[in-house]
């Protein structure tokens, strides 16, 4: 039905209505749309206005250089070095886990680590950037910058890192810095602090004077004004506005760093600790402790197979054995003995007769010399280390005495050195027993037989080899010598700790003194670790604390000797020294952790130790002013 | 053959090229000049990679234009069937055969050239239906048997298009249609009874989570931007910031700050209003909505004037899916639609756009020199 379609005006004035009816809609869209623009661009533009620069400008807060730590010649024992790394802005990255696979062509980044930068993100946001690798070498840093424009949301930076020069060697006495922690976050007191803190790759101090120093050394943030696109890159710095970081303070030490390193070579191979001080100053000039720790392996982020080994080996790395070793001070502990055995009214020239044992109680004490030593008096008995004179003493000493002698002269108690983890040691009186065992009131009485054991240096008696060393420049000096290990902080020079005369009848540490004399130069038990410059005479005492005892059962296996028992069964070895005897002005002490002989494995070694430092007298006597030192700091950081 | 046809004056080619509708491609041309000068600030001030490409693809665009608006607006409507059954055919086929882009299948290639069939539907639809309701008597219109052929014409490519998947174009395809079914007549009651089926499927389709999470993500993001700053809102949000701190006057030509510092999304297609907004202020940013309300008056005025009913309707429908385009674009900008992927037309870069809508400009300019003809209701027009 072909129907002509040239009239059909009903049709047509449909569509023309529609048509008006199309046309005014989308007119009044139009017009819509414009009265939104209107209130975005005219009636609300400075809102937007406002929140257009804060897109652009962003405030970087400028990380300040971390304080240097010096030895007392100002050799640097802790500084920074460049550290070339890449860090990822995760709201920028299309694709965290494809921009991490591209990077790996370029940087391995094992699954391990993989899985610590996803954690990290979650942790910290989207906002924060997050350290995806560092310590790069240059070609590897500049390959991935050249690569960077296929590498969505990674920003390379150019940051700061600890750096350990002198590594191992100065790994106890300075500690090391560490990755920051949510604990560490809840722990600062200021939002600013705080800012500082997450920063891509911010390390905080985690161990020894690294930590107890964090506030001195870690210095003040600064801020900067930058024009940043999209991405986060930084387009344009307002450097002429800018709030300087300021380096932290340098902190000076009382270490000399050569010995320090003599020392390590010293008991390189022992699981040993030895510490030279200042008999006059305090100023501890060597506190070494080996096998240690790289502490350039922890700033970077320690890998978990290294940190097994170190906590499983039976020679404990991690251990800060001068501070935090307690060993019995064996024979050491002879020369407060007799000190305190004068001050309970033994006369020096009192002899016993050693014959190798003595019967007390309802056993025998036996001498370390199986045949005895014949007649001898007190200066012998410190000389040839006569157990039984000293048992002798020891029936009628009140222990009370010697643990007071004890006291007076450093044992049981903490120095103030700014790193923690020190040990206080025993020195066992009847009060302390009492303590010890409450509860168990049988066991709270004390024992004299238990006197003839701490007399010896064994038994309850404990002690640390920096109190060994304190112990020794006590008897030294004749005053309460206090060890320190910071002359400075910043160009605050602290003052010397004040060393009052110990309140003892000095005649009697002169027999002391003596008798330490004749062991390493009148023949004694240390006669081979004698050092013969006259100039620095060196007078000693040796130990060895009993880790195990040899029984019956054992000598019937034919274990008779100590070389037959496993390491970790062998007696500790011990030496305590200090020197020029005339006018004394360095004191040592070394331990060797189953050494066996305090003769033959610590005062060889102390010797050696002490040769080092008696070549370097009398320049450790003037160390340099840290208030120039400061300053030169000061033009280093200008310069960088 | 001859007389089934109705005549209007014959014309010469020359005379033909005389009775193009000038105005009509002065504003289309500043239009297109808005985006080349848009796209050489978006490259930092380069003609590379887009602004050069842009200004000689509508120069091809325009050719193509002014060819077609010389082809007799019979012809056109004799192939109406063919090229909607040609799209739906390639529609059904892309699925199969269609390359994978950026998680969806909407490309298929044809002898080296690819090509969105989708884009084709645009203009297959239009002129199908306008085709269809030529042959409709007024009262037919609304009668119920007669909604089916047209309810069927859209449903297919929409819903062939929605699974590709492609929310923004299905959405855009079932306006149009049922722009041109309300333009052709379709009663207030039935329109009402529409409406609110479809009110009642898209609560359904939100139900049955029937939609793509991407989709959902940002109709949910649209009806509140602050749920999530850094995904879909996050551009949103940066794009509010860019045009409101463009201010009255903007911030001058390639000073834009949020755009040259990439604070933007897509800023050579989707988002390219905001970077003129922000560039060009206020003022610019009406004076080129004034454009294009320029093109959808003038197109639909030559939509009054066409004496045939298929011309009348496929002009309309050329002209509600530009308006379609322009109001989508801009509302999503700056927050008053969803961002579902709809680029602005003649100012966006892409070149399969530009060849729809000039396309779509070339029927309309053929009803425009062809005004004074009418074809038969039905008939063997060729």
């Amino acid at each position: 039905m072909p129907v002509i379609n040239t009239h059909d005006p009903e049709r047509q004035e449909i569509v023309s209505r529609r048509t008006f009816l199309f046309g005014g809609g989308v007119t009044l869209l139009i017009t819509g749309i414009a009265g939104r623009l209107y209130q975005l661009q005219v009636a609300d533009y400075e809102k937007y206005q406002d929140l257009a620069q804060e897109n652009q400008f962003n405030r970087r807060v400028l990380t300040p250089l971390r304080g240097e730590i010096i030895d007392r010649f100002g050799n640097v024992l802790a500084s920074n070095r460049k550290n070339f790394r890449i860090l990822l802005i995760p709201e920028q990255s299309r694709d965290i886990d494809a921009t991490i696979d591209k990077i790996s062509q370029y940087v391995p980044v094992p699954d391990e680590k993989r899985a610590r930068i996803i954690r990290e993100i979650r942790r910290r946001g989207a906002f924060t950037p997050v350290e995806i690798e560092n310590n790069l070498s240059w070609p590897e840093f500049s390959r991935i910058n050249f690569e960077l424009p296929h590498l969505s949301g990674v920003l390379p930076d150019v940051g700061e890192t600890r750096d350990y020069p002198f590594g191992e060697a100065s790994a106890f006495v300075i500690g090391y810095v560490g990755a920051v922690t949510d604990r560490d976050l809840a722990a600062q007191e200021s939002d600013e602090d705080r800012t500082l803190l997450r920063q891509p790759g911010f390390k905080i101090g985690r161990d020894g004077l690294e930590r107890t120093y964090e506030k001195e050394l870690r210095g003040q943030a600064g801020k900067m004004n930058v024009k940043i696109n999209a991405h986060g890159r930084v387009i344009e710095e307002f450097a002429d506005e800018a709030t300087p970081a300021i380096q932290g303070k340098t902190l000076t030490l009382t270490i000399d760093a050569d010995l320090q390193q003599v020392a390590m070579k010293e008991l390189e191979g022992e699981s040993a600790a030895a510490v030279v001080m200042d008999t006059v100053t305090g100023d501890i000039l060597v506190l070494a402790s080996t096998p240690a720790f790289n502490p350039n392996d922890f700033n970077v982020g320690i890998n978990s197979d290294l940190w097994k080994e170190l906590n499983a080996s039976p020679y404990k790395p991690l251990l800060n054995k001068p501070l935090s070793g307690v060993y019995p001070p064996g024979s050491t502990l002879k020369v407060l003995s007799a000190i305190a055995a004068q001050e309970a009214g033994v006369k020096p020239t009192q002899t016993a007769y050693c014959s190798g044992k003595v019967w007390y109680g309802n056993r025998y004490f036996h001498c370390w010399k199986r045949g005895g030593h014949g007649t001898v008096d007190m200066k012998g008995a410190i000389k040839h280390s006569c157990d039984v004179y000293f048992y002798e003493i020891a029936k009628q000493l009140e222990v009370d005495i010697l643990a007071n002698v004890a006291r007076k002269f450093g044992l049981g108690q903490t120095y103030q050195l700014g790193v923690s983890g020190q040990k206080k040691g025993i020195v066992p009186d009847r009060e302390w027993k009492r303590q010890y065992y409450a509860g168990q009131p049988e066991n709270q009485p004390w024992f004299q037989g238990e006197t003839l054991s701490v007399i010896i240096g064994q038994g309850y008696v404990t002690s640390t080899p920096l109190q060994l060393c304190v112990m020794a420049a006590r008897v030294a000096s004749g005053r309460a010598v206090r060890p320190r290990l910071v002359r400075a902080v910043g160009d605050l020079v602290l003052p010397e700790p004040n060393a009052p005369l110990i309140d003892i009848d000095h005649d009697h540490l002169n027999v002391v003194r003596a008798g330490m004399n004749a062991v390493t130069n009148e023949y004694g038990t240390a006669a081979r670790s004698r050092l013969e410059d006259p100039a620095w005479q060196m007078a000693g005492k040796t130990g060895t604390s009993q880790v195990y005892q040899i029984t019956a059962e054992d000598r019937a296996k034919g274990l008779a000797k100590p070389e037959d028992l496993p390491w970790e069964r062998r007696d500790h070895a011990l030496f305590i020294s200090y020197m020029p005897f005339e006018n004394p002005r360095y004191a040592c002490s070394v331990v060797v952790e189953h050494g066996i002989g305090g003769s033959r494995a610590a005062g060889p070694k102390a010797r050696e130790i002490m040769r080092a430092v008696a070549a370097k007298d009398p320049a450790s006597r003037t160390p340099i002013d840290p208030r120039s030192l400061v300053q030169r700091a000061g033009a280093r950081q200008r310069e960088g | 053959m001859s007389t089934l046809i109705l005549p209007g004056p014959r014309r010469g080619p020359r005379e033909r090229l005389s009775q193009l509708h000038w105005p009509l491609i002065i504003l289309l041309t500043m239009i297109a000049g808005v985006g080349v000068i848009t796209l050489y600030s978006v490259a930092e001030g380069n003609w590379r990679p887009w602004a050069l490409r842009h200004g000689l693809r509508y120069i091809v665009a325009l050719s193509i234009l002014i060819v077609m608006g010389l082809v007799a607006i019979r012809y056109w409507m004799a192939l109406s069937y063919p090229i909607y059954f040609a799209a739906l055919a390639a529609l059904a086929a892309t699925p199969f055969i269609g390359e994978i882009n950026m998680g969806a299948r909407r490309w298929i290639e044809l002898g080296g050239i690819q090509f969105q069939p989708s884009e084709a539907m645009k203009i297959g639809l239009v002129m199908a239906l306008a085709r269809y309701y030529h042959g409709l008597r007024a009262e037919q219109v609304s009668h119920i048997l007669y909604l089916i052929p047209p309810a069927l014409m859209i449903g297919a490519p929409v819903g062939l298009v929605f699974i590709q998947p492609d929310l923004g174009t299905a959405l855009l395809l079932a306006a149009t249609g049922i722009i041109i079914v309300f333009v052709a007549g379709l009663s207030w009651r039935i329109g009402l009874i529409g409406a609110a089926g479809a009110v009642a499927a898209g609560y359904g389709a939100y139900r049955f989570e029937f939609l793509k999470p991407y989709q959902l993500e940002r109709i949910l993001t649209f009806l509140n931007p602050d749920r999530d700053p850094l995904g879909q809102g996050y551009h949103l949000l940066q794009s509010k910031i860019a045009l409101g701190s463009g201010g009255l006057d903007g911030k001058g030509f390639m000073h834009g700050t949020q755009s040259q510092l990439k604070f933007l999304p897509e800023m050579q297609t989707d988002f390219i209003f905001t970077i003129f907004g922000e560039e060009f202020g206020f003022v610019g940013a009406v004076g080129l909505l004034l454009l294009y309300l320029a093109v959808i008056l003038t197109g639909l005025s030559i939509a009054m004037t066409a004496k045939s009913h298929f011309a009348r309707l496929a002009v309309i429908g050329v002209v509600a899916t530009f308006s379609l385009y322009v109001l989508i674009n801009t509302g999503m900008v700056m927050g008053l639609a969803p961002v579902v992927g709809v680029p602005l037309p003649l100012v966006s870069y892409g070149g399969t756009v530009m060849l729809t809508i000039m396309a779509g400009f070339g029927l309309v300019m053929s009803a425009h020199v062809h005004r004074d003809q009418d074809v038969l209701r039905s008939s063997d027009l060729l």
